[in-house]
């Protein structure tokens, strides 16, 4: 079945779908442990084996760059964990300078376990803040209180692993000083990776039922606007430059895993709920039927316990031609501060779509490539949009 | 040819909903025209809208045969007439093919406007009128009421009224007995010179026009060569028969027999309703009396929102028209919304029954301006514009005067609520004529009012101030002189063709202010802040702004995301090209309606 030269990704991705409780504004495939139907050291060799089971269908592990262990609520394996970690690493052979990540929520992370962490590789963790302020965090539905929040940003740095921390903003009834006080304690906790999200309410969460039946105000787009603008000012002079839309670095600690997504790498996913992305050779490899003119495959396993944790799990498939391709790196590039290259906005057939949003104010061209503007970051989706249908 | 003293043409007449195609169901069973298992209901309501609106919109006539008391059997031809005010000249027509009608009345809602209205033109048309109280199986009726009313408002002895459910059949019988008793026989002379009326036409994919028609002098047959008279057409008879409700060929049609008549012609423009065949040669010279030409009276912009479907609007209306020769239509364009026509309609009725079935039957999908009278303007130069689109209105500059179409309306109401009916005519410009008790519970207003402020919503909220109790009637009465502007609607600076209007003076700024209120909660946020004014000429007489959007942006797009946000912004995408653009402005379909529904 193998052709010549087809390997996995370089980039792993594998999915944790337990969490403590189910957050009201959440829309992630994740259960709480009454729902989980096995136990998770059976849901760790599952994802284990699952893995080691592409290399069976044609597609060995070549070396990984960057595997990130996401949720979910990875933290809630315990011990688990660490071992989920070492397996992987071990099986797809990580470089020595790889880039190891799991996410954490603050009421599942001990000391101790990211000590037990950090000897079996990982190097980074992105801890789930959103807020610092406990109304906030009740209203939503947060498993934990701001001061478990800051002492698990501690922990991290004191095991010596690189902090990256999600942080919301747009909450129901948040005013712009509460925004900036959480902002403010966030930045003190010394992280070299920040995340801003302004609340995005999906259709079927509770918060999303409150606001529509008025139990919670619904935040007004102008204020967050500028509440984003105040984040990436305040960020900024804290030495957190932004590198994509909704992210900040200290120079140097920008992630490499989400930075192969918005460049086009492929990537292998693993779990229920998990997705990836393939080259059509390797995608052949491994057995998927694939037309030709077919440039890449993005998958999806199942979101499902029964269906996405064996190691031949349901998938849905999306296939994209080479043009399709072309545009969906230009759409993602521009997420990021650097932008694209003259070549890539070209191959894409995109270069007249990017004047006009030029035009609009939302990209400017410089030396060669086109990148995102101040006023495009906050109306992003135009530039999405268009780039993305060529027109 | 049946002997005339045994044929009886009639019609059934009723308000909207008092029971008329139900009772003609029954008939058709009585008469075992059509076997109780074809039975379907409302069964000369053929289209698919007339079921569900529950309106008549052709006429249609069926020949029943009918074994009476007197041991006789006689041929009644029941004609079926439209049952909307959009329609009245086709309704005279076709009462013009009857000797008597049945005026259906319902036992529980009693007399209202176009019970009034029905009756008042049978009357004129010299007809029998057998007063029949229907839907006696209600548990609200009150026959005795309803027959005081008859007596009292429409001065029609109602003593011998034929009580009747549709519903329950009870009473149908005693009705054809009263049409057998009452209504007169036809009257014609033989051995003139064929005189028959068309009364409607409808077009036949295999046969081409067919003609309704009923013999008053002579008799029409196969082969012959004939002559229509007002469209000065000749051509041969290729087909006579009679519906039972299906085509039945017949040797010929004489002396008061009503039936159809096929002749090939495939333009059904030369097939008109209320003209006269006569044979080609030694016709009869002179016209049955009442023909007119079909005039629309309200205008509409229908543009295609794909604009590759122009040609297929273009198709569809040429196909609607076959069955429907008073639409009429001429190529329109508009900055805003491209290539489209400007329809002419007999009424509001007839404008959505035409728009829905250009969606429906032929899947197109349209936008439509809001609708509009033809104005006339006349310019300082002494010439006179027809203005069937704000577009034609001249510049204020060379604006003399101008005279817009009027009515007069007529509204029936329960007295409690003459004051808030007054009240909305008030506002819509309404001159009140007179005012009459029919009965203690019915009083009949009348009024003088321009068409254009009838077809802005006023039938909603006639029925919406009264509570539903009204009912409304209106005839044209010519055109008066008025005082009227074109107002003028900039979005971002620019004018938007397709959102302009006439209106009067005295209403402008109050509109112009509404509908850049309305405008401003319709259209979306954008990228850029979107000025809303209104102005006449150059005056600006109202302005609202679109703030712009600050925020726009999917955050989170990771690995898993993409394909699912990437879906999402196609989602978003396809909204905005719903939409219509506009120089650099998007606007939803709903604003270009919004003109309809200002209620200042
Ligand atoms: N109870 C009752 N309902 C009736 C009777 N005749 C008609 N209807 C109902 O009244 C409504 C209007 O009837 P329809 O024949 O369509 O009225 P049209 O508008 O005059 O043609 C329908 O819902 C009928 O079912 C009747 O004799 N008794
Ligand atoms: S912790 Fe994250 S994945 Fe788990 S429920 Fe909350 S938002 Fe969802
Ligand atoms: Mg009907």
């Amino acid at each position: 079945m193998s052709e010549a030269g087809t390997t996995l990704p370089r980039h792993v991705y594998v999915h944790v779908p337990v969490c403590r409780s189910k957050c009201s504004y959440c829309d992630f495939f994740s259960l709480t442990p009454d729902r989980l139907p096995v136990t998770s050291e059976a849901l760790v060799d599952a994802l284990v084996n699952q893995a080691r089971a592409w290399a069976e269908r044609g597609v060995p592990p070549a070396g990984i760059d960057t595997l990130y262990v996401g949720g979910g609520t990875p933290t809630m394996l315990g011990d688990g964990l660490a071992t989920l970690i070492s397996a992987l690493a071990i099986w797809a052979g990580a470089e020595s300078d790889a880039e190891i990540t799991i996410e954490a929520n603050p009421e599942s992370v001990t000391p101790e376990m990211l000590e037990l962490l950090a000897m079996a590789g990982v190097t980074r963790v992105s801890l789930g803040i959103q807020s610092l302020d406990d109304d906030e965090l009740a209203m939503l539905g947060r498993a934990h209180g701001a001061s478990r929040a800051i002492d698990a940003a501690r922990w991290v740095t004191e095991a010596g692993l690189d902090l990256s921390v999600d942080v919301m903003c747009g909450l129901p009834g948040q005013s712009a000083a509460d925004w900036r006080q959480t902002l403010d304690r966030v930045i003190a906790t010394d992280a070299g990776h920040i995340s801003v999200y302004p609340l995005s309410l999906e259709a079927g969460t509770p918060l999303a039922a409150a606001v529509a039946i008025g139990d919670a105000p619904e935040p007004d787009t102008d204020v967050v606007a500028d509440m984003l603008l105040e984040g990436a000012a305040v960020l900024k002079k804290s030495g957190l430059l932004r590198y994509e839309t909704a992210n900040y670095a200290r120079p140097g600690q920008e992630s490499r895993h989400n930075t192969a997504y918005w460049t086009g790498a492929p990537y292998l996913g693993v779990g229920p709920g998990a997705h990836g992305m393939l080259t059509a050779a390797t995608a052949r490899s491994a057995g998927f039927i694939v037309a030709d003119g077919v440039d890449r495959v993005r998958y999806a396993i199942a979101c499902s316990v029964e269906t996405g944790l064996g190691i031949m799990p349901e998938v849905t498939v999306e296939l994209l031609d080479r043009g399709e391709s072309a545009r969906e790196d230009a759409m993602l590039g521009l997420r990021l501060t650097r932008g694209i290259d003259d070549g890539l906005a070209s191959r894409a057939g995109v270069t007249e779509v990017l004047e006009g949003l030029a035009a609009d104010g939302l990209v400017v061209h410089a030396d060669g490539r086109w990148a995102t503007t101040e006023r495009g970051w906050l109306l992003g989706n135009e530039v999405f949009s268009r780039v993305w249908a060529g027109e | 040819m049946t002997d005339p003293t045994l044929i009886r043409n009639f019609s059934i007449i009723a308000h909207i909903d008092h029971g008329k195609s139900t009772l003609a169901d029954r008939v058709l069973q009585l008469t075992h025209t059509v076997a109780d298992r074809d039975m379907q209901e409302q069964l000369l309501d053929s289209m698919d809208i007339e079921r569900e609106r529950g309106i008549t919109i052709k006429a249609q006539a069926v020949r029943v045969m009918y074994d009476a008391d007197d041991g006789q059997e006689y041929q009644l031809n029941l004609i079926d007439t439209p049952g909307h005010v959009d329609f009245t000249y086709e309704v005279s027509r076709s009462l013009a093919a009857c000797e008597g009608v049945i005026l259906v009345v319902d036992a529980a809602q009693g007399v209202e406007a176009q019970t009034v209205a029905n009756a008042l033109m049978a009357m004129n048309a010299g007809l029998e009128i057998i007063p029949l109280i229907n839907k006696i199986d209600l548990p609200a009726a009150d026959p005795e009421r309803v027959r005081h009313e008859i007596e009292e408002g429409l001065a029609i002895p109602a003593d011998e009224a034929v009580l009747a459910s549709g519903k329950t059949g009870e009473g149908v019988r005693d009705a054809l007995e009263a049409v057998v008793r009452l209504v007169p026989h036809p009257v014609g002379d033989p051995h003139a010179p064929l005189k028959a009326l068309i009364f409607d036409s409808y077009f036949d994919a295999y046969r081409g026009v067919v003609a309704l028609i009923r013999v008053i002098d002579g008799s029409v047959s196969k082969g012959v060569k004939i002559r229509m008279m007002a469209s000065a057409t000749v051509t041969d008879v290729e087909e006579v028969g009679v519906r039972r409700p299906a085509n039945l060929p017949v040797e010929s049609l004489g002396v008061g027999e009503v039936g159809y008549l096929i002749t090939g012609l495939k333009d059904p423009a030369l097939v008109k309703v209320g003209d006269t065949v006569t044979l080609a040669r030694h016709g009869a010279t002179e016209q049955l009396p009442g023909y007119r030409e079909a005039k629309p009276m309200v205008f509409t912009g229908l543009f295609p929102i794909d604009g590759d479907q122009y040609p297929d609007l273009r198709d569809a209306l040429e196909r609607l028209q076959l069955n429907d020769p008073a639409l009429l239509w001429e190529p329109e364009s508009s900055h805003a919304l491209g290539f489209g026509f400007r329809v002419g309609f007999l009424g509001l009725l007839h404008m959505e029954v035409v728009k829905e079935r250009l969606e429906r039957e032929f899947g197109l999908e349209l936008l439509a301006t809001a609708p509009s009278v033809e104005y006339h303007a006349f310019r300082t130069k002494g010439d006179m514009v027809v203005v069937h689109s704000p577009q034609d209105m001249p510049d204020p500059g060379h604006l003399d005067r101008t005279e817009e179409p009027y009515l007069k309306v007529t509204v029936l109401v329960p007295p409690d609520y003459v004051g808030a009916v007054m009240e909305l005519s008030d506002q819509r410009r309404g001159t009140f004529k007179d005012m009459q008790y029919l009965s203690a519970t019915t009083v009949e207003l009348h009024y003088e009012m321009p068409l254009s402020e009838l077809i802005m919503d006023f039938f909603d909220q006639l029925k919406s101030r009264t509570k539903g109790y009204a009912s409304l009637d209106y005839e044209y009465i010519g055109y008066r002189e008025s005082n009227l502007v074109k107002l003028d609607i900039l979005l971002a600076g620019k004018a938007v063709d397709a959102l302009s209007f006439v209106v009067h003076r005295d209403k402008a700024y109050a509109r112009g202010k509404v509908l850049t209120e309305k405008l401003r909660e319709i259209i979306p946020r954008q990228m850029f802040e979107v000025p809303i004014q209104a102005a006449i000429g150059a005056k600006i007489i109202s302005r609202e702004t679109v703030r712009a959007m600050r925020k726009d942006v999917i955050a989170k797009c990771y690995g898993g995301d993409i394909s699912r946000k990437r879906k999402l912004l196609e989602k978003q995408k396809a909204g905005k090209k719903r939409m219509k653009n506009v120089g650099s402005v998007e606007i939803p379909q709903e604003a270009f309606m919004a003109i309809l529904k200002v209620d200042e």
